[in-house]
């Protein structure tokens, strides 16, 4: 990065913002659809995904061991109260936790999964908290000596009690500290602002030390100069792995199995299947309206329920609506207003998609 | 003990990936440290069992632990300099803060002493759960706002920590409150419940004022209660206020004195609290120093005055400036970089730097004959005496230009730069032999290529009048008491000025016709003039001749942290350019022989996700995710040279297999694709199709 000279820097991100833009709507923008790619079967899809040949798989692994000559200057920083922070492109977690196993063998390692999507800090802290107090019972050997006596269990305690024991004096063996290793510190579970803030508590007590990773690159937007700087004392690493992010991902939709019209259409054909034969036949008479009529609002209510009526289909609007509340329930059908001011009826699927709907269920 | 170091036994591979799937595990039990064990009798049974299996290392090895040991005695010797120059910056600051500190502490008693005069509540009163009822006047809570002039709160987190440390030293009772305590969701029971913390050392629930006012009632009625809040400016104003009101009805049963600092201006609180919060406040107002001064007194104390035996090369020096003006701002910061270096230090193993001492650059540049511990004695003893008078010199500048806003920090780094200097020494040797052509008035023009800031110092002792100068010569007689060089000609002017004092003082009582009064007075300035330019002379040639800068002198290396890279990178990780750079230059950290580096072309053995990225740069904000399979295919997909050959001659009888396969690679390309998607997506590069713009992935970043 160029110091001096930060306005050009920030000048070109502009100017590189609207070249891609203009790229963009300069009509070239192309009108294909997803659904034009022959996407294979879902199943067929992960099992090919867990099955994919790796690549420079030697490389990989030369580039991770050389990052062992690293180590013992990590648990140097560790232990100068530093937080060490590892970024760069690749799964950083068998990197950081074969680390923790090789080289932090004296201290007690917990891991965080922040790639989870839902993490209770809380109860993280309690296992903490738990840890250390066996860890301080056992180095002043005699069980419950000079330390105060536990009042009252630690998952019945307050976030500030729990923050204020892991913050406790220093030993004087000073560094008997637990090492945390929060994978994805960036991750959907942790990104919460009070979870950070919990987090950057965390990491300035006394007893902790953070190993941490991120993968986003605006990660470091999550900080304030507070946390970074007096709370979780970063120490950044650039160690790209160029591993697979294999457990990290297993929570992001495949972009070719979930969402598009294909995934949709076969959801609504099972939810269709399980609806009686009248109410199915109602959605096939809006379906066919909507394939007739591609390019109107939807089909008016009154409508379906003449036509629905005459075809001894629902006896009463009451039905009719009882029908439609389930197919809106499962968001097989959608309304918007006409121009003229009617509700509309309308299934949010192209045009092909209901076209093979309409095949699966009849 | 051992039993229960015994759950940290070697995880399975079910337990692994089950272990990936909880929101948090144990990885390992600590084991007792090597130093215990080694104690310990029984040690070698142990260690058998504390070692999971997994660990092929073994600590009976006598190189671990060397190692081990090594580790330790730069442990400790890490702690030990660090630790001082923690307490030298600590030491500084305090001293800057020691006026305003005072000042505070004598308006709390003063406060105190009014409050207590209103009246004291009496037994019945004090033992009342509810405030005393008093009328409007003796609802006033004394507030101190204490104007920081610092955006950058980070900085003054310890200078109201050391507050509250100097007030509780003088008998206060004193908590600390941080806008953490004043947000809108635990509203004013969080603040309670961190001052019932503070003050009584306990949590209880609910929390309630009348607590307080108990337990001050109980026994701590003779002195004041202090409540510190950093940065009013970040909490939440209807919980401040709420808070306000609160202390304020209870002020005669809790006398309690209101510090709040403030960033911006003084009149804040008008923006952040209602009126009927402001009445209640009876506001002073205290301004603590600039965080230019503070930063000033740190970097002398710590880089300029010996401390740690400690100096920093001058690009390291130019980014930490950089980095303090134009990047982050804050002291805190150029601190914490204080450490990194300080660490860095302890990252070689001395006898590797013992080893290859006289192999060191700046050695090798002079070249030097005898390799023996003498030489080596004599050589640091002259580093340390020319750093010695590159110190008196550059504290002789910067007392000169204090007055006239130079910074410590822009000038230690030019004084610091090698460059200059060399550059320095050649343009004295050109001026002197143009100095004897030239009138004497060309001098007054900079010698200096680069010193803009030493040049104004120098020029700034050309201005100044007798007085002036007589006082900064006696300071810079005291900087440089152990540099005779320098010292005896500093003197000399001394007696110089003395001479040219009693004259013109002799001059002031002869009484002379008006007519004479202004040449003579004339004469006066002239004398001066030629004095103070005489004065800037010396400091000129004080910096020519004196001013070394670390990196000019032999073996400078031991003691000079140059590597500025590895403060950066350790400093400021810049992951939004950095991931980006990975994944377009992959083959500069791979080196794998598969793809040519250098070249532009897309390679099918290349990384899925670099492809990906790679295509992505060709499309606008957004891409056509039809568009950007289909070129991904046929990257991935194009025949390298010797599958093309094969494909020459397809047999017909194979065309269900050939089927079979090209689905099955259809099914794993498109796979390929999905991941690469999903990785693209976790680094925060690619944001994901919307329900209107289903066909389209919106791209983030745009450049490095």
């Amino acid at each position: 990065m160029d110091f001096n000279d930060p306005e050009e820097e920030e000048f070109g991100f502009s100017r590189n913002y609207f070249l891609a833009k203009e790229l963009g709507s300069s009509g070239k923008k192309s009108a294909r659809k997803l659904s034009d790619i022959n996407v294979v079967d879902e199943q067929e899809l992960r099992a090919a995904a867990a099955t994919i040949e790796p690549k420079h798989q030697k490389d990989i692994e030369a580039l991770i061991n050389s990052y062992k000559s690293l180590y013992p200057k990590w648990v140097f920083e560790l232990r100068c109260g530093f937080g060490l922070l590892m970024y760069g492109f690749g799964s950083k977690k068998p990197l950081i936790e074969d680390f923790a196993s090789t080289a932090l063998t004296e201290y007690s390692v917990v891991v965080i999964n922040g790639y989870l999507q839902s993490i209770n800090i809380k109860q993280v802290i309690i296992g903490l908290a738990e840890i250390l107090w066996e860890q301080l019972k056992l180095k002043r050997r005699i069980p419950s000596g000079n330390l105060p006596k536990v009042q009252q269990p630690f998952s019945s305690r307050s976030m500030d009690d729990l923050l204020a024991f892991l913050d406790g004096p220093e030993m004087e063996e000073n560094d008997s500290f637990i090492c945390i290793i929060v994978h994805n510190i960036d991750g959907p579970g942790l990104r919460d602002p009070e979870t950070q803030q919990y987090l950057a508590q965390l990491a300035s007590c006394s007893h902790i030390r953070v190993v941490a990773s991120i993968d986003h690159v605006n990660a470091p937007l999550l900080w304030d100069k507070k946390m970074v700087h007096t709370q979780f004392n970063w120490y950044w690493y650039h160690v790209p792995t160029f591993a697979p992010y294999k457990v990290e991902g297993l929570f992001f939709p495949m972009i070719l199995a979930h969402g598009s019209s294909n995934q949709s259409a076969k959801t609504a054909a099972i939810v269709l299947q399980s609806l009686t034969p009248n109410a199915q036949s109602v959605f096939r008479i809006l379906a066919e309206h909507q394939l007739s009529h591609p390019d109107d609002e939807g089909m008016a209510i009154d409508n379906l329920y003449s036509v629905s009526r005459e075809r001894f289909l629902v006896s009463s609007q009451v039905t009719l609506n009882a029908h439609l509340t389930e197919f809106k329930d499962h968001e097989l059908v959608k309304t918007r207003r006409h121009p003229d001011g009617q509700d509309c009826l309308y299934i949010p699927l192209a045009t092909e998609a209901l076209q093979k709907l309409l095949s699966e269920i009849g | 003990m051992a039993s229960s170091l015994d759950d940290a036994s070697p995880p399975s591979i079910d337990a692994v990936t089950e272990n990936n799937l909880q929101p948090f595990f144990v990885l390992q039990k600590g084991s007792l440290r090597k130093s215990e064990r080694k104690s310990s009798g029984t040690g070698k049974t142990r260690r058998r069992i504390d070692l999971s299996p997994a660990l092929p290392k073994n600590s009976e090895n006598p190189e671990d632990e060397k190692e081990d040991e090594n580790m330790n005695l730069r442990m400790e010797a890490f702690e030990f300099v660090w630790s001082k120059i923690k307490s030298t910056i600590k030491d500084v600051l305090r001293d800057i803060n020691t006026s305003v500190f005072s000042e505070i502490q004598s308006w709390v008693h003063q406060t105190f002493d009014t409050i207590r005069s209103l009246g004291t509540p009496d037994f019945l009163e004090a033992t009342q759960s509810f405030p005393v009822i008093t009328d409007a006047n003796s609802r006033k809570l004394f507030t101190g706002l204490v104007l920081t002039k610092n955006m950058e709160f980070v900085d003054d987190l310890m200078t109201f920590d050391a507050l509250g440390k100097h007030l509780k030293s003088q008998g206060c009772h004193v908590a600390n409150l941080s806008s953490l305590d004043f947000i809108a969701k635990n509203g004013i029971g969080g603040c309670l419940r961190s001052l019932l913390r503070q003050f009584l050392k306990s949590t209880l629930d609910p929390a309630d004022i009348s607590i307080l006012a108990s337990w001050y009632g109980e026994e701590n009625y003779k002195n004041p209660v202090v409540v510190i809040v950093d940065d009013i400016e970040r909490c939440c104003g209807s919980v401040l206020s709420d808070f306000i009101l609160m202390l304020s009805e209870w002020v005669v049963k809790i006398p309690v004195i209101l510090i709040m600092g403030v960033a911006t201006t003084l009149d804040t609180q008008r923006n952040i609290l209602p009126s009927n919060a402001l009445q209640r406040l009876c506001p002073f107002e205290f301004t603590l120093g600039t965080p230019a001064e503070r930063m000033d007194a740190v970097v002398e104390a710590v880089l300029v005055k010996p401390c740690s035996g400690f100096s920093i090369g001058h690009k390291v020096a130019v980014f930490m400036r950089n980095y303090f003006v134009s990047q982050d701002g804050t002291l805190t910061s150029f601190i914490r970089a204080l450490k990194v270096l300080e660490i860095g230090r302890y990252g070689l193993s001395p006898e590797v730097m013992w080893k290859h001492v006289f192999n060191l650059p700046s050695c090798q540049r002079v070249k030097m004959t005898k390799q023996t511990n003498e030489s080596l004695a004599h050589a640091f003893s002259e580093l340390k005496r020319l750093q010695n008078q590159w110190r008196a010199v550059v504290l002789c500048l910067y007392v000169t230009g204090k007055g006239e806003k130079v910074r410590l920090l822009d000038l230690f780094c030019e004084a610091i730069d090698p460059e200059s200097y060399n550059k320095r020494e050649f343009a004295t040797c050109t001026k002197l032999e143009k100095d004897s052509i030239l009138s004497p008035s060309s001098r007054q023009r900079p010698s200096l290529a680069k010193g803009r800031v030493i040049f104004e110092a120098i020029h700034l002792v050309r201005d100044l009048s007798t007085g002036q100068l007589g006082k900064l010569l006696k300071i810079w007689k005291n900087l440089t008491v152990g540099i005779p060089e320098i010292n005896d000609k500093v003197k000399e002017l001394q007696s110089l000025l003395k001479i040219e004092d009693g004259k013109s003082s002799k001059k002031d009582l002869i009484i002379t016709p008006k007519r004479h009064a202004s040449r003579i007075q004339l004469d006066n300035e002239k004398d001066s003039k030629s004095l103070s330019d005489k004065a800037a002379n010396l400091l000129e040639c004080m910096v020519r001749d004196y001013m070394q800068p670390i990196e000019c002198i032999p073996f400078h290396e031991i003691f000079c942290f140059k590597n500025v890279d590895k403060l950066q990178l350790a400093l400021i990780g810049d992951p939004r350019r950095r991931i980006q750079v990975d994944l377009l230059e992959f083959q500069k950290l791979l080196h794998c022989s598969c793809c040519i580096s250098g070249s532009n072309a897309l390679l099918p053995s290349m990384h899925d996700t670099s492809i990906m990225y790679k295509l992505a740069q060709e499309h606008g904000d957004l891409i056509n995710l039809h568009d950007w399979y289909q070129s991904f295919k046929s990257v991935v997909l194009r025949p390298s040279s010797s599958k093309r050959k094969s494909r020459q001659s397809p047999l017909p009888k194979k065309r269900k297999d050939i089927n079979e396969t090209e689905n099955q690679s259809e099914a794993s390309t498109q796979a390929r694709f999905c991941r690469a998607v999903t990785e693209l997506q976790i680094t925060g590069l690619l944001r994901m199709p919307t329900k209107r713009r289903p066909d389209f992935a919106q791209r983030v970043a745009f450049g490095l």
